[in-house]
């Protein structure tokens, strides 16, 4: 540690120069519970995981094509690009005729692959899932990939901020099921579990997608 | 299966009554995780027995139900941590000191802090199997007095967490206050991981200094935390849908209390508010397998537990090697 680190001056940290491993023990015996209501678990973030089957490089190029996920979501559909070069509009049955815009942010270094999307308009994507692709080597030894996805609980999950976008006649709004998001991603995740797994065994090499269509 | 009876509980807590200070004088230590410290314990005395506490409590349970324990008695079954002598083990000086006169008598050293539901299954399977109509039940947690209170336990900060006592249960061959359900499971992986152990390294029973004591693997604590917030919740779960009943219809549990954060996580994964618990940590802290029957006669005393209610039961004994739960439909004096 630097000589003249501020770390001292920070209350309230937990290290072991001023909690031994008793008060430790005793802090984590207090946070470990039996059972968690599902808000303490999925209220301000709501992370899947899954071990997949397959390559972390085909995953990652998968997920990296925002039009895949016409197959492995449960109701995006109808990828068309708009006039702005990254950004695609798809329709999201589960609003209904709902518009939903979407940007992949992907870094192939770091395999990660972030949707920033939004509902009804393109100018402010806010709904953002996280998701980092892990080789299963390095985790779980074994061949494969864990896939991490990660949801934080943005407010305009609770108040949409644009609701004259909104079509007239849609009465829900996406952050009405954030309680259900745990639910709804896993299925999700099984959905991108099983296609990927099927076309892995099926063929190992010139995964596309595209072609299955 | 002929139905049996839970009809009665009662105790004995032995008089000498232990503040926290006896132990934090000797160690220094005023908490520790595994067993947070309770504000009082029983001690049992150093010519106290079992056959001494069990005379107090089966005259208390005897004079509550109006029976004579020399004719209704027909099974006598007892587990004591720390017997009075070994071998022996401690149902042969009961009939003794009481004249009882048992067709039946068994000393159990297994099921620890659940033994209580391990001596009700077994009260059940010999009423079912014999003419017997009648059992008592008897546990006995001595090993606060006799272990932890020595000198050289008592800088434990472990030591602080036991109490001694004795609760005793009647069990009878009808349905007026009916076992519903009894689940006992054996985890044998865990049966090494508590222990007792001497600093010299020396078996137990191999004469020296300092004292013994009793253990658990530290490096295992997080996996028998683990156990516990696991194994409790499954067979609780498996005595209620055995006795086809849901978490709406549980009137009160009791469990065995190591320790408070044990008592807080069963009670949340039975969705139950504290008032439904019956638990006497604060005041007898540890009471080992005493304090199923402690506690359920507490609760019927404090009306916690009414006529009436289905009462959960259960725990886990020693590092996770045995599991127990029962429901009994509790009716109040029915004799």
């Amino acid at each position: 540690m630097a000589k003249n680190t501020d770390i001292p001056n920070i209350p309230d940290l937990v290290r072991i120069e001023n909690v031994n491993l008793d008060g430790m023990q005793e802090k984590c015996m207090e946070m470990t519970h039996a059972v968690y209501p599902h808000d303490k678990i999925y209220g301000p973030y709501c992370t899947i995981e899954e071990y997949i089957n397959c390559p972390p490089e085909i995953i990652f190029e998968y997920l990296a094509d925002c039009e895949h996920l016409g197959e492995w979501t449960y109701s995006t559909r109808d990828m068309k690009k708009t006039e702005k070069d990254d950004i695609w509009v798809f329709n999201d049955a589960i609003g209904g005729i709902t518009e939903c815009y979407c940007k992949t942010v992907a870094n192939k270094e770091a395999m990660t692959v972030d949707y920033h999307c939004a509902w009804d308009q393109g100018d402010h994507l806010w709904m953002i899932y996280l998701i980092r692709v892990v080789p299963a080597q390095l985790v779980l030894n074994k061949p494969g990939s864990v896939v991490l996805w990660t949801n934080c609980h943005h407010p305009f999950y609770d108040n949409n901020p644009f609701p004259e976008k909104a079509p007239k006649d849609r009465d829900g709004w996406v952050g009405d099921a954030w309680d259900m998001f745990y639910a709804g991603h896993t299925i999700e995740m099984q959905n991108l579990k099983k296609i990927l797994e099927f076309r892995h065994n099926r063929d190992n090499a010139g995964l596309t997608g595209k072609e299955t269509r | 299966m002929k139905p049996v009876s839970l009809i009665s509980v009662a105790s004995y807590l032995p008089e000498k009554i232990v503040g926290n200070d006896f132990f934090i004088n000797e160690s220094g230590v005023e908490t520790h995780s595994m067993f947070r410290s309770t504000r009082f314990r029983h001690h049992i005395g150093p010519d106290e027995t079992c056959c001494d506490m069990a005379e107090i409590a089966l005259s208390r349970l005897a004079e509550k139900i109006n029976i004579n324990l020399q004719k209704d008695v027909d099974i006598l079954i007892t587990n004591a941590t720390l017997p009075d002598i070994p071998f022996v083990g401690v149902g042969a000086a009961i009939v003794g000191a009481l004249n009882l006169n048992p067709q039946f008598i068994y000393d159990i050293q297994s099921g620890g802090c659940v033994s209580f539901i391990f001596m009700m299954e077994l009260a059940r399977a010999l009423i079912n199997s014999s003419d017997a109509k009648s059992a008592l039940i008897c546990n006995f947690q001595t090993a606060a007095g006799r272990i932890f209170a020595l000198p050289d336990n008592r800088k434990l900060p472990q030591s602080a967490v036991p109490g001694d006592g004795c609760g005793v249960g009647y069990i009878v061959a009808d349905d007026s206050s009916p076992i519903m359900s009894i689940v006992t499971r054996v985890h044998g992986e865990s049966a090494k991981d508590m222990f007792p152990i001497a600093p010299d390294g020396r078996k137990w029973w191999e004469p020296g200094f300092p004292a013994l004591n009793l253990d658990f693997n530290k490096s295992k604590i997080s996996l028998i935390v683990a156990r516990g917030n696991k194994l409790v919740p499954e067979v609780l779960h498996m005595a209620m849908a055995k006795a086809h009943i849901e978490y709406k219809d549980i009137g009160a549990l009791v469990t065995n209390q190591p320790n408070k954060i044990f008592l807080r996580n069963w009670r949340e994964s039975m969705l139950l508010p504290e008032e439904k618990q019956v638990q006497t940590f604060d005041e007898h802290g540890n009471l080992f397998g005493a304090a199923i029957p402690i506690c359920f006669e507490r609760g019927v005393d404090t009306g916690v537990i009414k006529s009436g209610d289905k009462v959960l039961l259960g725990g886990f004994s020693h590092a996770g090697d045995f599991t127990a739960a029962a429901v009994v439909h509790w009716q109040k004096n029915k004799i």
